[in-house]
């Protein structure tokens, strides 16, 4: 089970990149759990100092960057 | 976060990047050696951060591996990375984690001596600041 986590206070991009984190996972066949950490003070403690972020199983994959379903594929797996 | 869906302004917080797709991301680095150069180089990448050129970042992370502090320098559009001296301290940091998204400014090849316990000027920063903003103009049309 992949941990995936979305972080960011939930701006549009936030969402965006959740939505296209899900669509990748679903489209690779992964098993995983969405996880959105708003908490700005969490979000520093991983070393992210902009957002929205995607972190898969605690390491960090993307920073202020919205890719689409096809770019983050190769990144969960 | 103070300041969602607009451009980074200086602050001790995270900050949101979700302006325009078109809004690049400019981090700005300096070694903040401890002789007059490493102040000029500190000195500066505040004053072009205060200017709105771009955010500046701990170099330290990279340092000190920082792995999510590592992919933000990756993923930004643009590093700005200013080096007081020819030891070449903060572009090596980039270098060991094969970064190669940046441009390097060295403060000596400005003309400015190295010197220990002497307080840089004014005038040095701001020389090091105006070739800040040409390298940053060309990196950022």
């Amino acid at each position: 089970m992949k941990k995936l986590q979305i972080l960011g206070t939930g701006c549009p991009k936030c969402k965006k990149l959740a939505e296209n984190t899900e669509a990748a996972a679903k489209a690779a066949g992964i098993e995983y759990e969405l996880e959105k950490v708003t908490d700005i003070n969490e979000i520093m403690k991983m070393g992210v100092m902009m957002t929205p972020a995607l972190a898969v199983d605690g390491e960090i994959k993307v920073v202020g960057k919205v890719p689409d379903a096809d770019a983050i594929k190769p990144m969960l797996q | 976060m103070s300041d969602c869906c607009g451009t980074p302004k200086p602050t001790n917080e995270a900050s949101c990047c979700c302006g325009s797709d078109a809004e690049k991301i400019v981090l700005l680095y300096a070694c903040s050696g401890g002789a007059n150069v490493g102040e000029i180089s500190d000195k500066a990448a505040r004053e072009l951060m205060f200017e709105g050129k771009g955010t500046m970042f701990c170099l330290a992370g990279l340092g000190g591996d920082i792995q999510g502090m590592v992919q933000t320098a990756r993923d930004a559009d643009v590093n700005l990375v200013i080096d007081g001296c020819p030891m070449d301290c903060a572009k090596k940091a980039f270098d060991r984690h094969g970064i190669t998204n940046y441009t390097q400014i060295k403060v000596t090849d400005l003309g400015i001596e190295k010197v220990k316990g002497v307080r840089c000027t004014d005038e040095q920063v701001g020389q090091v600041v105006t070739v800040a903003r040409e390298k940053l103009a060309e990196q950022t049309v």
